[in-house]
């Protein structure tokens, strides 16, 4: 149990920190583009800030969001791994990979149309933004059949 | 049920009395009109008469103090959604002559329904009803959000329209760019042409309507006697921005910002930035300023020249004092009204509030009865 909780958390730990740099970077690749002077300090600092300022002083909780997301998701995946034979990395990738798509996919749906995460706004940001949700599901999914493994 | 409606007269009574407390000593209030849907955008035909324009989609004219309960007819259909709807309503300047009007709003874009665009329209009010419609402008491209549309609209001494063109939300980089509308203020002529002396008639790539650009969600724009143009937009968060406009210039967002993203991410690191220009003021925490005016009146001789400026969060109207450039007074004059819309000066010098959401009022300010 102690080591789910672990791997659980681990696995928010990274879909957050994706997330949050994903969004960092699109504002600084823009910013860089116009001529902004964008060096290694100010690319350092930002990601510092943003890694605080979007789990703890926005409007929304990032963790919060991804943390509600990914409990539903592998719960969920947690259940058909009864029935299926798809082995438990993969599942629990594409549990987490539908857990960032539903939240970049749902919260303009509740305000105007507005991606309110900056780096999901085109495309190309949603699809890594489920990559990393996938990502995170893997790391979970692996330690799930590790377990397993070790109780037999 | 009725104990419900008891107690909501007893809090309705309470609140009107300390109301009258707390300001009998200065001023009068009196509510013009009340049951407003979403009230946005407010003119004054004379003392008496008052359109305002409702997001849902009606113009309602108010005389001497009574609501026409017939919405003016002949308004084009409006898209009502998120922060979209029917917004400002200006005066053409000869309007007593010609009786022509501006109206703006958001509609959905005829080829592609489900994006939609900010519209200016001038019409001619002939008693109750709109003729003789034409479009003066459209924004493109057209946006998916319901948001930051700006949609203020207001004459400089030459008898142009300057128009504000709201970011849209989620197009903020678009607001850098000179190849389209976000994020922008327009300058045109009143019959939809584009004025020959615009700063970028003459710069490749670049729309010859654009005025001033790098603005986020501007809702405020006043035009002073000497030319000055001063316009407020919402900032994210900690970013409200008080700007003195100049042609050609850019007021840097998102590019230079004191905000930061609701999602609490930096939007950028930068405040400054050489060929960008800093606001007169800014406000954090932000304080979500939505109207202006410039007061002139004689009702008030002590504030003629000052800024109003009505603001939705907590909601309250403050009073700004600028010399040589600079704010040199910033006071909160009115608190009590919630969430404020806009203001106006009437003609007769009494401050118009125009109170949020869909039981919006008309409230009138004037010189108190005991005011020495």
């Amino acid at each position: 149990m102690i080591k789910q909780l672990q791997a659980f958390l681990i696995s928010l730990a990274i879909a957050t920190f994706l997330l949050v740099t994903q969004t960092t970077a699109s504002n600084l690749f823009w910013l860089h583009s116009i001529n902004m002077p964008v060096d290694l300090t100010v690319i350092l600092s930002t990601m510092a800030r943003d890694l605080i300022g979007m789990n703890f002083s926005g409007a929304f909780p990032t963790i919060g969001l991804i943390f509600v997301g990914l409990l539903i998701a592998f719960v969920t995946a947690r259940v058909i791994s009864i029935w299926s034979a798809l082995k438990k990395p993969y599942l629990y990738a594409a549990a987490g990979g539908v857990a960032l798509l539903a939240i970049v996919a749902l919260m303009p749906l509740a305000f105007y149309n507005l991606d309110l995460i900056a780096g999901a706004r085109t495309p190309a940001g949603k699809a890594y933004l489920v990559l990393a949700g996938a990502l995170a599901g893997y790391y979970f999914g692996s330690h799930q059949q590790n377990e397993v493994s070790n109780e037999i | 049920m009725k104990f419900n409606n008891v107690r909501i007269f007893c809090a309705s009574l309470l609140f009107f009395s300390e109301l009258a407390l707390s300001s009998s000593e200065s001023f009068d209030i009196e509510i013009l009109a009340e049951g407003l849907d979403h009230p946005w955008g407010v003119t004054f035909i004379s003392e008496g008469e008052i359109l305002v324009t409702e997001l849902s989609g009606n113009l309602r004219r108010v005389s001497k103090g009574v609501l026409n309960p017939e919405p003016i007819a002949g308004v084009p259909e409006v898209l009502f959604a998120g922060q979209g709807g029917l917004s400002e309503v200006i005066l053409d300047p000869n309007f007593a002559d010609n009786g022509l009007l501006y109206l703006s709003f958001s509609a959905p874009d005829a080829d592609q329904p489900k994006l939609n665009q900010l519209n200016v329209i001038q019409a001619r009010l002939e008693g109750n009803v709109l003729v003789d419609q034409k479009t003066i402008f459209q924004s493109d491209p057209p946006r998916k959000t319901a948001a930051h549309y700006g949609a203020r609209l207001a004459f400089l001494g030459d008898g142009t329209l300057l128009i504000t063109s709201g970011d849209g939300f989620n197009y903020r980089e678009q607001a850098q760019a000179l190849d389209n509308h976000f994020g922008k203020v327009l300058r045109f002529n009143t019959d939809g042409s584009i004025p020959q002396d615009n700063p970028f008639t003459k710069t490749p790539g670049a729309l010859p309507e654009i005025w001033s650009y790098g603005h986020r969600n501007l809702q405020g724009l006043v035009i002073a006697d000497d030319g000055t143009v001063y316009e407020h937009e919402h900032g994210p968060q900690g970013g409200d921005e008080l700007n003195l406009l100049l042609p050609g210039k850019n007021y840097g967002w998102p590019a230079i910002t004191y905000g930061v993203d609701y999602s609490g991410a930096m939007i950028s690191p930068f405040t400054e930035q050489p060929g960008m220009e800093q606001p007169l003021k800014y406000w954090d925490p932000s304080i979500a300023p939505s109207g202006m005016t410039l007061y002139t009146g004689d009702m008030f001789p002590q504030w003629q020249g000052s800024l109003f400026i009505s603001a939705m969060v907590p909601g309250d109207v403050r009073r700004i004092e600028i010399q040589d450039h600079n704010v040199v007074t910033e006071e909160i004059v009115f608190t009590d009204f919630g969430r404020i819309r806009n203001i106006a000066s009437s003609p007769d010098g009494s401050l118009i509030l125009v109170t949020d959401g869909d039981d919006g009022k008309l409230i009138r300010i004037s010189v108190g009865k005991l005011a020495p």
